[in-house]
């Protein structure tokens, strides 16, 4: 094989090969242009950059580089922070069990009800008027009740658990309600009793809804972190680095905390749709 | 309480139904009366809207009556119960359970333990002919398929009764006759009581020991006629058409009727 033969082959290898993993490329080639836009912009606010634009320069410090925000995003792990002396990790462990606490609080209120009320419409009729007064109040609103209320350990948890609740029911009940009426049918007779209906055909027909309802949920409660987290948090978390490290003007700080919410949130939502496609295997629903 | 002393496997008399839609109320069946002995296959036939669904909804207890009284082995119905099978049209089979697990729902609800349980339906992928799909899903079966398991589903009980709302309804022609012919099968080894809902005025004939003919709505019984062929049943025998033509012509009225009252203002 002459050498320019073997060129050609390597290519057309090249060029399958990128096809068919052209949408990871396309992800990252994204990402890389949205961090490129990013460190620009505070090159520019730098003025060092081609345009010779100086005025905004005393904003430059909301700006760090990117690489800058990567070097304080690696330093948070093994220097310990400017207001409370923890390492990254701490704020982590802190974060994601306020988050778990939250997120079981959430599962084991909202999955019971969220069936009973797409099923009962006496149980929608009674709840309805609560649940939409209460579902548009933004839970940063309940901050400083909540922690008046139920203090430091408590507080930050229960306001992730209303960011969590309320995606979780409202699909729920929305499964619960579209269950095939055949279905039931079915089950009543194959003498099934109302309990048993419940368990055996409207929960596990509402499970895929359920499964949508952590996504979003988990999402809102990764949102509500900062809020909850806001004034103060037992063992701190990131929510509290994000918010401190801004008192203290550590601007590099404040945005790896925000790249780090960034990163568990995805890794929490991919544990989700892992165990999604676990339980869809399982109940046969590929 | 028969006072002849004959009791029959299901015993509807004067049912009457009512259903409030808006408000409006509609007649859905008036004075039915209905007798099936026990092991006997009956076909209910009629017009669509005469109310035959109903009929099996209410022998099944998925319905409520406005008036008359049911009696499955002389027993009052209320409400549903494993002691009637029940066999939809659009199969009702629940997606993420196994054929084995399906077929094995009635009997899981009763409590009893996973070993009789998979004896039972063994047992019953055997009759049905599922044998090798046992761990199948819903969604990876043909609707014939489908449809053996909704049959060995509701036998799982052990039932006195099998209803059968317009099985094969949802299937192709071929499929149809197949089917037909496995239920005749099954029945024959099972010696259950079938009543069975169609629009089919073939399906009827083949299958029935006994066709009743509906009436428009509301619905009654017009005509009971014995279809005394002897099984299997030549489908292009003239024997079988002939009572083909006896049961289309008391059909074809009532179509005309329910048509007319379509069409009329109310």
């Amino acid at each position: 094989m002459d050498l320019n033969a073997r060129a050609r082959t390597l290519l057309t290898k090249l060029v399958s090969l990128v096809w068919t993993w052209r949408h990871l490329i396309i992800s990252i080639l994204s990402l890389a242009a949205f961090i490129e836009i990013w460190a620009l912009y505070s090159a520019w606010l730098r003025g060092d950059s081609p345009f010779e634009f100086r005025h905004w320069v005393q904003t430059a410090e909301y700006f760090p580089y990117p690489w800058t925000v990567f070097h304080a995003f690696i330093d948070s792990f093994t220097v310990p922070d400017p207001f409370s002396g923890l390492y990254m990790t701490d704020h982590i462990y802190a974060s994601l069990k306020r988050i778990s606490i939250a997120f079981f609080l959430s599962f084991v209120t909202a999955v019971p009800l969220g069936l009973l009320l797409g099923r009962s419409k006496t149980a929608e009729s009674i709840s309805n008027p609560l649940v939409e007064l209460f579902r548009p109040i933004p839970p940063l609103a309940w901050v400083p009740i909540f922690l008046v209320i139920f203090r430091f350990f408590w507080g930050p948890i229960l306001i992730v658990f209303l960011g969590i609740f309320f995606p979780l029911l409202l699909n729920v009940r929305l499964g619960a309600r579209s269950v095939d009426p055949m279905l039931v049918d079915a089950s009543r007779t194959l003498g099934a009793s109302r309990i048993q209906i419940f368990e055996k055909v409207i929960f596990p027909y509402s499970v895929p809804y359920m499964m949508t309802g952590i996504k979003v949920g988990l999402g809102i409660g990764w949102m509500c972190i900062v809020a909850a987290e806001m004034l103060g948090a037992v063992g701190g978390g990131v929510g509290r680095y994000i918010f401190a490290t801004n008192g203290v003007m550590r601007y590099d700080l404040m945005y790896a905390g925000m790249v780090t919410i960034g990163l568990l949130s995805v890794l929490t939502t991919g544990v989700a749709g892992l165990i999604e496609r676990r339980v869809y295997k399982w109940m046969g629903m590929e | 309480m028969d006072g002849n002393g004959v009791t029959f496997c299901i015993d509807v008399r004067h049912l009457g139904k009512v259903f409030h839609r808006d408000d409006k109320a509609v007649v859905a069946l008036r004075g039915f009366d209905l007798e099936v002995q026990d092991g006997e296959f009956v076909c209910l036939l009629g017009p669509s809207g005469c109310g035959k669904t109903t009929v099996l909804r209410i022998v099944a207890g998925l319905e409520r009556t406005t008036s008359g009284r049911v009696f499955v082995h002389r027993k009052p119905v209320k409400g549903s119960g494993g002691d009637r099978g029940m066999v939809f049209q659009e199969f009702a089979l629940f997606p993420w359970r196994s054929v084995r697990k399906n077929i094995e729902f009635g009997l899981e609800m009763k409590g009893m333990s996973e070993a009789e349980r998979a004896k039972i339906s063994s047992d019953l992928i055997d009759l049905v002919g599922l044998k090798g799909f046992e761990d199948a899903h819903p969604s990876e079966l043909s609707g014939g398929m489908k449809q053996r398991v909704g049959i060995a589903r509701a036998l799982a009980n052990n039932p006195e009764v099998l209803l059968m709302d317009e099985p094969f309804g949802a299937l192709d022609a071929q499929t149809r006759n197949l089917m037909q012919k496995e239920l005749l099968r099954i029945w024959s080894a099972t010696k259950k009581t079938i009543l069975f809902v169609t629009h089919s005025v073939d399906e009827a004939v083949f299958l029935a020991d006994r066709i009743v003919v509906m009436t428009a709505r509301p619905g009654k019984v017009r005509e009971i006629i014995q279809v005394d062929l002897p099984r299997p049943r030549d489908r292009t025998g003239a024997d079988f058409i002939g009572v083909r033509g006896k049961v289309l012509e008391e059909l074809d009225e009532e179509f005309e009727k329910a048509r007319a009252k379509e069409m009329s203002p109310e």
